[in-house]
């Protein structure tokens, strides 16, 4: 074992290329560390498992659009309905996105090198938005497929489906936003997993108590506001001022949709860059 | 030429000055880096890699700017941090591709150096398996194959020998000296041992509190600090005395005498002196300077 071998050395003089590689070499890297590609077998189980739960509802809506030409489940509300899901993905995948590079000091390897810290962030958020969107565009895209394979009667839904993939992106940025930011601040990665999920877990469970506050002291229009404490409607919310889908909120709610919702969202993504962005400064001059 | 060299090189924090009016000089070769622990090395080291604002002075790596130019350095010179700063749950392989192609190696090029590096490491099949598994002198080979593996023109090791047994140390200087020798790349590496550096490095910078004590070529260096430990069954005094009185330079540290070597000629003199005063001698042991012996000569000096 460690052996020397005496076979020369060699000089590299082939090219060298820029940032803009390096940083799309460090996405690729980091998306393939979310699915756990390149990792022990039990880093695969937990994603791969959550995408084949976010594609079952579309097999069972492609069977139905089959079977009985129904349309039970609409492209704008998949996001919503599947929004467990979805949230287990980002509190269970964003740890292994920055934890590691953190908690075992790796990020000095990279900073080394010609990418600055900010190329580096970028990378990472990317990777996990590009994760995220996958996980939410690819069943909506195999529903509309089957829609198109099926022959529904009437047109394909084809205008609700491009606005549902879009969204999927703006969820995307929005969550991946936060569920970094977070698991940065608890490198630890079961910490990170479960800071991720319990705010997931507040914002939704604040919902109903923030509405029927308001609600009881009297501020019934405002009361709906509450609505948008929790990611998936604030998205819905806006997607159905951009497109004019009908809200799905549960139990009938409604809530108000638009340019101040989407205004909303813009600040919450920023305001989450920003706590990134201070996280990774402390850590760079470590 | 000079591989790199600083101006009046100053850094302050807040509460500590690491950096202190710092003028130096690197030619190519093997440099070492000598200081006790928070003597300033990896301070300097991370100016020199531009990821550092001094506060005062300027810092020239290759011939580019360390303040306005770190990214141009950062694609010319490799790194090996002092600290453990490897992901578990990646093979060596993995990283150290992945780490090339960080670095701008295009895909099949980060592939093949990796390879290559990982061999000259003498990193073999294990290379395969996670890093979480690895010994301490196997990491410190990962640490080493990720600095070199895009070719770099000089590489900075910071306590490369840190937590090895003696023969993985060994296995790791004589690596170093490879890697400044056959493989033509400039090393500049840091140790709190004195002693160890000497062994594979042309030139040595000490450094105290972020301020130069001294730089030199290493054959002045060993020839002013060679001393000889001389250890006698009875009869210390009378020895120190004789060895004074033929013009050695002798001090007494508990039943030991440290005798300064002034040339060949020393030992034939304890050798007669012992002889002389029929004294029993159990040992004669060059010298092996350690870091405060340089410390206590040179604040003597001052």
């Amino acid at each position: 074992m460690s052996e020397i071998y005496d076979i020369g050395y060699r000089h590299y003089d082939g090219p060298r290329l820029g940032r803009g590689y390096a940083t799309r070499a460090l996405t690729l890297h980091s998306l393939r560390g979310v699915f756990g590609l390149g990792r022990p077998a039990r880093s695969k189980i937990m994603p791969f498992a959550l995408f084949v739960i976010m594609l079952l509802p579309a097999v069972v809506a492609i069977a139905t659009m089959a079977l009985a030409q129904q349309r039970i489940l609409p492209y704008s509300g998949f996001a919503v309905i599947m929004q467990a899901v979805v949230a287990i993905f980002l509190a269970s995948q964003s740890p292994t996105v920055v934890a590691p590079d953190l908690r075992y000091r790796v990020l000095p390897l990279y900073l080394s090198r010609p990418v600055s810290v900010g190329e580096y962030v970028t990378a990472k958020v990317a990777s996990m938005v590009i994760a995220l969107f996958l996980l939410v565009a690819v069943p909506l895209t195999l529903m509309y497929v089957g829609e198109l394979v099926v022959d529904m009667p009437g047109p394909p839904a084809t205008g609700e489906y491009v606005g549902s993939v879009l969204m999927a992106l703006v969820l995307a940025v929005l969550l991946s936003v936060y569920g970094l930011a977070l698991a940065s601040f608890t490198p630890r990665r079961g910490l990170g997993v479960a800071s991720v999920i319990v705010v997931y877990l507040l914002s939704s469970a604040s919902v109903p108590l923030v509405f029927s506050v308001l609600y009881e002291s009297g501020y019934r229009s405002e009361a709906d506001w509450a609505w948008l404490l929790n990611p998936f409607w604030l998205v819905d919310s806006v997607q159905s001022w951009l497109f004019g889908t009908p809200p799905h909120a549960i139990d009938g709610g409604s809530y108000p949709s638009g340019p101040a919702s989407a205004l909303i969202l813009v600040v919450l993504i920023g305001i989450g860059l920003a706590a990134l962005a201070l996280r990774y400064r402390k850590a760079a001059a470590r | 030429m000079h591989i790199l060299a600083t101006e009046g090189l100053t850094k302050r924090f807040p509460t500590v000055t690491a950096v202190d009016q710092l003028t130096v000089a690197v030619g190519p070769g093997v440099t070492g880096l000598v200081g006790a622990n928070g003597a300033g090395k990896s301070t300097l080291i991370k100016i020199l890699l531009g990821l550092l604002p001094p506060t005062g002075g300027a810092a020239r790596v290759l011939d580019l700017d360390a303040t306005t130019q770190g990214a141009e350095i950062r694609r010319l010179v490799g790194y090996m941090p002092e600290h453990e700063c490897l992901p578990p749950d990646v093979s060596a392989t993995e990283l150290v591709v992945h780490l090339a192609k960080m670095s701008g190696l295009p895909r099949t090029a980060a592939r093949e150096r990796a390879a290559d590096v990982l061999r000259h490491v003498g990193l073999a099949e294990e290379r395969y398996r996670p890093i979480g598994g690895y010994s301490t002198g196997m990491k410190q080979r990962v640490k080493l194959a990720q600095a070199l593996v895009h070719d770099p023109k000089l590489i900075f090791l910071d306590e490369p020998t840190n937590g090895l047994d003696p023969r993985g140390r060994d296995e790791m200087l004589a690596l170093i000296r490879r890697i400044g020798t056959e493989f033509g790349i400039s090393v500049l590496v840091t140790s709190h041992l004195l002693g160890e550096l000497e062994r594979i490095c042309d030139h040595v910078i000490v450094i105290d509190a972020g301020r130069l004590l001294r730089s030199s070529a290493i054959d002045e260096f060993t020839q002013a600090t060679q001393t000889v430990t001389v250890e006698v069954e009875d009869g210390l005094e009378p020895l120190a005395d004789r060895l004074a009185e033929a013009g050695q330079t002798v001090s007494q540290q508990g039943r030991l005498l440290v005798v300064k070597v002034l040339g060949p000629e020393t030992f034939d003199v304890i050798r007669d002196a012992a002889v002389d005063l029929d004294l029993c001698l159990i040992r004669m042991e060059q010298g092996r300077h350690r870091i405060e012996d340089v410390f206590r000569e040179e604040v003597a000096g001052v």
